[in-house]
């Protein structure tokens, strides 16, 4: 200070005609960014490091999903419908697919039902490995992105077992599954039930006791319960806030009322909350997969309806039923009445489902998929504002939106 | 004299070679991808960064967020009509030598989706060197074709981009 | 659930309950559902039924469908509203549920249908110049002609026999 005055400079703290105003500044969160988990555009508004707007622009990566199934046969239109929300392909297949059996007035067999709550509960897993992978890398844990995508690499090779896919499988189609599960399959299952809960303990050990990523999370991103449910926030956005509604719990279907299991709530309302809630998830799914593939009842895997679901190849050499049959559903395809249905399932994002109008031809009148990550994505600025620009990076982790799932 | 005696003196310890190869074998061992992951493909693209297909052997582990800080544009998913301006200027702030994977059907062709939304073939907007079908395609395809446009890139030697 | 007086109609195959109601009465009905505890948003989309083939022909051609959550009681309704083509829209009810906000911009971005009283009604899925409203029955799916498709009538590779 003394060399200060000496050389004839005063600081001086109170307030003058002279003082630094701050100006807004927009900054644009461009589509190509690598913490916006898929092209999401945000213009946002910073005074200094506050973030005093946020306008989310989407749109960048609309693939005109819902026009392209107008164009499908109820059967062709299973694969688009994989490709929505990418990192949870076999939620929207199960919503798909209990809106068509709606529609045709059928319901699949108790195997069926079994082997699509073990895939969908192993694609739940590798979603919010996915899930933790990315946002951890986003608040500079790297070394979790390596962890969770081994893991996740081990749910790809059962995938990879049972239909011959890694991604993508389409695995639940209306009228059944895509193909029964080998001995193979119960095999390298059995392991990873075996090993997965040790994993999810390294992740815990990595990141729950650790104090740079409390002081990330902790406070960060708060949604109330009434901000959650007035925005129509649904999955963790609204467990963590408290609200206990989980679709496999309170509206049970494809058979999960059979299976013992917690759903996870915290009442923290922030970032935190909300990753302890994903991960419970994850131990969660494991308990059900472990229930389901030990209870899985023998029998047929898909109904048994030639209206619906084509002949085995081997009785077209015998019978002419069989080839009208494989004739008309592979031409033209199998009609349902007229009539519209919602189903929805419990993805890991929330509430993911298919409305389904038919207008009694073999092509669908309207599918429109009510994706989880659209509605919960009018939640970030509610949260984000008057937070800081850091904050904006794990709140949009937390978000877990898939852009695919928003623009459809 | 000269060379013969300098290589009897030194034994094995120098090799010969041109300026060309001894440049497009940096170039090709050590292409630096963009991060342009924008759909399911992307995703495949990020297991091929993780650690059982470890693209980091091929010296391409080092995904550059910012276009001018990498070689290479591996797009990776579809393209829709809004994204196309975007995806041409981040390809234009990309400095030379650049190259273009077009990772998946959807970039390659349009994919399954061939209607109003999409650019269908993402070679419409920039040029392409190799195309990696698949929906998506395996961590071991696009390794693969990395794999193709090192070869490429060692073929180029000196010479400038067409 | 009690039905709210202003309901034209209603209905429940397949165990799905709905309500048909004028487009005018949409905001204040659903503010009547949202009172009951319908207060969970599921969605909002439009049904273009130009040309269908069923025999009990729709009242109007376009369909504005909402599908509304009680949480409470685990109960599911639907509110359908018929537009007509001559005028395509409808008030908004975004005041209600804030959610709609921008199913309603969806809405208007691929059918068409204004909606009245909207914050910011402008489009929100395709680039903000596009012509025309894809969704709608009339608009082509667009892309790219394929031979030994559906339409290969209308693109031939070879000339027709001579």
């Amino acid at each position: 200070m003394d060399s200060l005055q000496a050389e004839g400079i005063t600081l001086s703290r109170e307030s003058g005609p002279d003082e630094l105003k701050g100006e807004v500044l927009t900054v644009n969160f461009g589509p190509h960014h690598p913490s916006t988990h898929g092209v999401l555009r945000l213009v946002v508004e910073l005074d200094g490091e506050l973030v005093v707007g946020v306008k989310p622009h989407i749109g960048y990566l609309h693939t005109g999903i819902e026009k392209q199934m107008e164009a499908l046969r109820y059967q062709q239109a299973v694969v688009v419908t994989d490709r929505h929300d990418y990192l949870s392909p076999l939620f929207n297949n199960h919503a798909y697919a209990l809106a068509v059996e709606k529609l045709m007035g059928v319901e699949v067999p108790p195997r069926a039902q079994a082997l699509r709550i073990i895939m969908s509960e192993l694609c739940r897993i590798s979603s919010h490995l996915v899930w933790l992978g990315t946002s951890a890398l986003e608040l500079g844990a790297m070394s979790l992105l390596m962890y969770c995508f081994r893991d996740r690499d081990r749910v790809m090779d059962l995938n990879e077992e049972i239909s011959g896919f890694r991604m993508h499988t389409s695995y639940i189609r209306p009228g059944g599954v895509m193909a029964d599960a080998t001995p193979r399959f119960w095999d390298l299952l059995a392991r990873f039930l075996n090993d997965m809960p040790g994993n999810i303990d390294e992740f815990e050990n990595l990141l729950t006791a650790n104090p740079i990523w409390r002081a990330r999370t902790i406070g960060v991103g708060r949604l109330s319960a009434e901000d959650a449910l007035a925005l129509g926030a649904t999955g963790p956005m609204l467990r963590g806030s408290g609200v206990s509604w989980d679709l496999r719990r309170d509206l049970p279907y494809s058979g999960y009322e059979k299976y013992d299991f917690e759903v996870p709530i915290s009442d923290q309302g922030d970032c935190y909350g909300r990753y302890l809630i994903r991960v419970a998830e994850m131990r969660q799914s494991l308990r059900i997969i472990g229930q389901a593939a030990s209870s899985i009842p023998d029998g047929p895997c898909n109904i048994d309806d030639r209206k619906m679901l084509p002949p085995p190849r081997e009785e077209l050499e015998t019978s002419m039923e069989a080839v009208i049959h494989h004739f008309k559903l592979f031409t033209e395809g199998y009609s349902p009445p007229p009539g519209d249905v919602y189903a929805a399932v419990e993805s890991p994002r929330g509430e993911s489902g298919c409305y389904l109008v038919s207008d009694g031809t073999h092509k669908p009148r309207r599918a429109k998929f009510r994706a989880a990550s659209f509605v919960n994505l009018q939640a970030l600025e509610k949260m984000a504002l008057g937070g800081m620009v850091a904050d904006l990076i794990a709140i949009i982790g937390t978000a877990d939106t898939v852009l695919g799932d928003v623009d459809r | 004299m000269g060379v013969e005696a300098l290589q009897d003196m030194l034994g094995d310890s120098i090799i010969t070679t041109t300026l060309g190869k001894l440049v497009s074998w940096g170039r090709a061992n050590s292409v630096w991808p963009a991060q342009f992951g924008l759909a399911c493909c992307a995703m495949e693209m990020i297991t091929m960064a993780g650690p059982r297909y470890d693209v980091g052997r091929f010296g391409s582990e080092a995904m550059r967020a910012s276009p001018r800080q990498s070689d290479l544009m591996i797009v990776s998913g579809r393209v829709s009509q809004k994204m196309a301006p975007v995806l041409r200027q981040i390809y234009d702030q990309m400095p030379e030598p650049k190259w273009v994977i077009s990772m998946g059907a959807c970039a390659s062709t349009g994919g399954v989706f061939n209607n109003y939304a999409l650019v269908q073939g993402v070679d419409k907007i920039v040029p392409v060197d190799v195309y990696v079908p698949g929906c998506p395609p395996r961590p071991e395809d696009l390794i693969n074709g990395l794999m193709i446009l090192q070869e490429r890139i060692k073929a180029q030697g000196l010479r400038s981009q067409l | 659930m009690k039905t709210p007086r202003k309901a034209v109609a209603k209905g429940g195959e397949r165990d799905e309950r709905w309500i048909q109601v004028a487009p005018a009465d949409l905001p204040t009905v659903l503010a009547d559902l949202k009172q009951q505890g319908f207060a969970s948003w599921c969605f909002l989309t439009c049904v273009d039924h130009l040309n269908t083939p069923l025999l009990l022909q729709p009242p109007e051609r376009f369909e504005l469908v909402y599908q509304l959550r009680n949480i409470t009681s685990r109960e599911l309704i639907r509110v359908r509203a018929y537009i007509a083509e001559s005028e395509p829209s409808a008030p908004s009810v975004h005041s209600v549920y804030a959610p709609a906000a921008w199913d309603e911009r969806e809405v208007f971005d691929l059918f068409g249908i204004t909606f009245s009283s909207h914050p910011d009604l402008r489009r929100i899925l395709l680039p903000p110049d596009w012509v025309g409203h894809p969704l709608r029955r009339d608009y082509p799916v667009g892309g790219e002609p394929v031979e030994f498709s559906d339409d290969h009538q209308s693109w031939q590779t070879a000339p027709a026999e001579a």
